[in-house]
């Protein structure tokens, strides 16, 4: 069954990204896992494009050590957002630390001076993960300051953005906002997809 | 010369790529800058960063320290990738200590008198003359005139500075140090007024953790944006400057 759901979800995301900018997807947290495992399988499958994946849920060293696969793809750079605030402090050679989640400029610095190696023809995509986590540590009004400008730049980059949203009941409000920013909106159900 | 080249010559382009964005293209040549922060604010690297990527664009600078010694500066400047030793080496960048100047004037260190001031005034002015140099920094205004007695020593050699660096063609940046969390350009009161330029760089407080802050208070001959931009400093890329979030809790 996972695995029907992995490539369901793989499906879905590799037909949205062929027609849109960005896509926002909004999940419930048990089918956390097979998102980013359905990401992070695409990395391997397409080398030859360009990814950057932040991440503010897992530090990467979990991630690591959940889908060893990744420490070998070259095709993709890590910003951890999480690993420091977590007391974790162990280097890794793909990975950039931001020291808390609060700091969105530097992140935002981080996200697009990754992009900048990238050659202009190299197909481009950004991964946030998740915004449900950033809105934990940081105020929902300058995450969504800090979306719209993301959103602008990668824009202007062409670059294609993913943001996962976890389901959290308290904070529906802020996320259906962030959310309705993107080109299009994939929402993944319990039982299928 | 065509216009557009005559323009670019009478621009100091930092090599910032976003502080150049701010300037509307550069400092204006000739200018004196003060360059306020608190302690760790990232001015020294600010005013080293744009020493080094003039010496790239084959523009000589000087780098006038008394706050710290040599070594312990370099040994911090090299864990940045914009620090070129070989720039060092040619004579692009000079490093100075002025309180070896001081010490082999015979002055005391700790104290100058009005003589002192001025004889380190001359010597500051032929070594710019003598490299011809186009950019210089003073790290920091402030300690140099701590050394100065009473205030109207202070606002004496603060004139007499201003004059000098006038008359030289350069464009000099001089740091200033301020208490943190206040917003005030200078420990003397005096230092801006013959400061063409004030850069601030400041911080602000965000769930506890502090962003790096910088804006551009003034620059004579200018269009500058007055917006605030937060700013990173990473070994890698040295000084870099993107738009402040300004949402607040």
């Amino acid at each position: 069954m996972a695995n029907v759901l992995i490539n369901g979800l793989k499906e879905r995301i590799s037909n949205a990204l062929s027609i849109n900018q960005s896509i926002g997807i909004l999940i419930p947290g048990n089918t956390y896992s097979d998102l980013t495992q359905a990401i992070f399988e695409r990395f391997i499958s397409k080398p030859e494009e360009a990814w950057v994946y932040v991440t503010v849920t897992k530090p990467y060293e979990t991630l690591a050590k959940q889908y060893e696969f990744i420490n070998e793809c070259i095709n993709v750079k890590f910003i951890d957002c999480i690993s420091r605030v977590s007391g974790l402090s162990k280097p890794y050679n793909n990975v950039t630390f931001i020291e808390s989640p609060t700091m969105l400029e530097k992140l935002s610095l981080e996200i697009m001076n990754n992009f900048k190696q990238v050659g202009e023809c190299t197909k481009k995509f950004l991964v946030i993960d998740s915004l449900t986590n950033f809105i934990i540590y940081n105020d929902p009004e300058i995450i969504t300051e800090f979306f719209y400008q993301i959103i602008n730049r990668t824009r202007a980059r062409d670059i294609h953005t993913i943001s996962i949203a976890i389901e959290e009941k308290d904070i529906e409000n802020y996320l259906n906002r962030l959310i309705y920013l993107h080109d299009k909106i994939l929402k993944i159900k319990d039982s299928f997809i | 010369m065509t216009e557009i080249e005559l323009q670019n010559n009478e621009i100091c382009v930092t090599g910032i790529e976003e502080l150049d964005i701010m300037l509307g293209g550069g400092i204006p040549t000739g200018s004196t800058v003060l360059v306020v922060g608190s302690s760790g604010s990232g001015k020294t690297t600010l005013c080293m960063q744009y020493l080094i990527n003039g010496a790239h664009r084959g523009e000589r600078g000087v780098y006038f320290t008394i706050t710290e010694p040599l070594f312990k500066f370099t040994k911090n400047m090299e864990g940045f990738n914009f620090y070129d030793k070989n720039l060092i080496e040619s004579g692009m960048v000079n490093l100075i200590d002025l309180r070896i100047i001081s010490e082999r004037l015979g002055l005391n260190t700790e104290k100058y008198t009005v003589e002192d001031a001025s004889a380190l005034l001359d010597i500051l002015r032929d070594i710019a003359d003598e490299l011809n140099v186009k950019r210089l920094i003073i790290d920091s205004i402030t300690a140099l005139c701590y050394r100065l007695q009473t205030p109207e020593m202070i606002r004496d050699f603060i004139f007499k500075l201003g004059s000098s660096l006038a008359a030289m063609k350069c464009t000099t940046l001089l740091t200033s140090e301020v208490p943190p969390r206040k917003f005030q350009y200078s420990q003397y009161g005096i230092e801006e007024f013959i400061s063409d330029g004030i850069l601030f760089l400041g911080d602000i407080e965000r769930k506890g953790d502090l962003i790096r802050t910088f804006q551009i208070i003034k620059m004579r001959g200018a269009a500058h944006s007055r917006t605030k931009s937060a700013m990173s400093i990473s070994t890698d890329n040295g000084v870099e400057l993107t738009p402040l979030l300004k949402s607040r809790e």
